[in-house]
């Protein structure tokens, strides 16, 4: 038992981070943490240089910068993320131990006020963008266009992007350009980094999410995406069986609402002389709202040139018209079933200001009951 | 939101229809603006995040019941949009609610 425990701690000390021992190194560590946006590795060594005397105040008042952030700033700075009003006491909190730590420190009581502020205040807007990331973005985006610049280039832009901050996007933009440059299996490494960047990512900040829903959502359009994009430079080295596991794969996870998915499916079966396959996916892309113009018309042609003697009278727009209206209708049927066929649940909603709501009034009424969050 | 103040349109002079939107904030100053924001011509209500879990099996946001003139829930739609049909969708279920489908 005393073993299992042992190897256990030694484990997780691996994990979070065995080089970074002193009380300071656990504070940079923390803090470099952070600048990535890696919250639950960041708290975790900042709480430690918490605990000792000689960082207790610069912990602190990371602490209390990084909890105001997820208390108050960081809604919608990442798709999903939302405020977390759970932990504004605590950033004041941690402001307020960082002052009682070391009372000359003028920038915890600076950034004491400005929580502070916050509290009171009526709206707090988002965080704007970091123009430190924007630079470091826009540096990789350039070689959409810059396609002359050796690959070693792109990688090192992608490398500077993904260190600055630990979210998947970059590692997905990289992959297009080098899908688009014939780099297939550089593209295909590069993408498996983006799905495993992302479940960190995620994992990291699973509280900004604030319903499992939404971070099942995340996981699964980071892999989903990484899925798609290897599944498509597999098409592009004509590995067609490869590509369809990888592209299906996507499907899956995207539930078959992903338009570029949709989109590499039909473009697959149509190689494979599957026409009423290939027929189905550039329907189900085309009745998706989303997807660049560009394809969006490719789609189109594609389906047009399938197109045979099933168009009848009308021709082909009318047919088209008529098969998109029939994927949407479906799409709605098909709505997920839990709670359906069964009474609604007695419920304790109250009014906004807290008084109990009278539902009497809708008793025999056809009801639209909507769950929302302002967040 | 604003879908459903487009489908709601349909129905607002209809005695067999209602529409509640539901809150599940923990920020009520958040709340209130955004309905003062909004102006929705039907009530807002509010349950707390964790009952909405346990209760109506909530795991994301939007989820919209449609529930029938019996008190049965006949439809459960979660997530945002991804047809860009809203208020026709909205009213496709309504309108089956209220055909006794």
């Amino acid at each position: 038992m005393r073993r299992t425990l042992f190897a256990c701690a030694i484990v997780v000390a691996t994990a979070v981070g065995a080089f970074a021992q002193t009380p300071r190194q656990q504070l940079a560590r923390g803090q470099a943490l952070w600048d990535q946006r890696l919250a639950k590795s960041a708290i975790a060594a900042l709480e430690m240089a918490a605990r000792d005397k000689t960082t207790a105040a610069e912990a602190h008042e990371a602490l209390g910068r990084l909890y105001t952030y997820k208390g108050w700033l960081q809604d919608n700075v990442m798709p999903g993320w939302h405020d977390e009003p759970s932990v504004r006491e605590k950033a004041i909190a941690e402001l307020k131990a960082s002052i009682a730590a070391d009372p000359s420190r003028a920038s915890a009581q600076e950034a004491l006020r400005t929580a502070e502020g916050y509290a009171a205040a009526d709206a707090v807007d988002p965080a704007p963008p970091r123009p430190e990331i924007r630079a470091l973005d826009q540096r990789l985006q350039s070689y959409q266009t810059n396609t002359a610049a050796p690959i070693a280039e792109v990688l090192g832009a992608l490398e500077a992007r993904a260190k600055a901050q630990a979210d998947p996007a970059p590692y997905f933009v990289a992959t297009q350009i080098l899908i688009d440059r014939g780099e297939y299996d550089r593209a295909m490494a590069i993408a498996a980094q983006g799905a495993a960047a992302s479940d960190t990512f995620i994992e990291e900040n699973l509280s900004a999410y604030m319903l499992p829903g939404k971070s099942n959502g995340s996981f699964a359009r980071g892999r989903s995406q990484a899925a798609d994009l290897t599944g498509w430079a597999l098409f592009l080295k004509k590995d067609f069986a490869g590509a369809k596991a990888k592209l299906e794969e996507a499907e899956r996870l995207s539930q078959g609402a992903d338009f570029a998915n949709q989109f590499h499916l039909g473009e697959l079966a149509r190689t494979q002389n599957a026409a009423a396959q290939a027929r189905e996916h550039y329907l189900n892309a085309l009745a998706l709202a989303g997807g660049p113009a560009p394809l969006r018309q490719r789609a189109t042609q594609a389906l047009s040139a399938l197109q045979t003697d099933t168009a009848g009278a009308g021709g082909f727009d009318k047919w088209l018209e008529a098969e998109l209206t029939r994927r949407r209708d479906d799409r709605r049927a098909s709505a997920l079933k839990s709670l359906i066929d069964r009474p609604l649940p007695k419920l304790a909603l109250t009014t906004v200001d807290g008084r109990p709501y009278d539902t009497s009034s809708l008793r025999g009424k056809v009801l639209l009951l909507n769950f929302f969050a302002s967040w | 939101m604003p879908h459903l103040k487009a489908s709601y349109a349909k129905y607002q002079n209809d005695p067999n229809v209602a529409f509640i939107l539901v809150s599940i904030d923990e920020d009520m100053k958040r709340l209130q603006r955004y309905i003062n924001e909004m102006k929705f011509p039907f009530p807002v209500a509010r349950l707390t995040t964790a009952d909405a879990e346990k209760v109506m099996g909530i795991d994301n946001t939007p989820t919209t019941f449609y529930v029938g003139s019996d008190g049965i829930v006949r439809y459960m739609v979660v997530g945002g949009e991804s047809h860009g049909d809203s208020p026709t969708r909205v009213s496709w279920y309504v309108d089956q609610l209220k055909s006794g489908k």
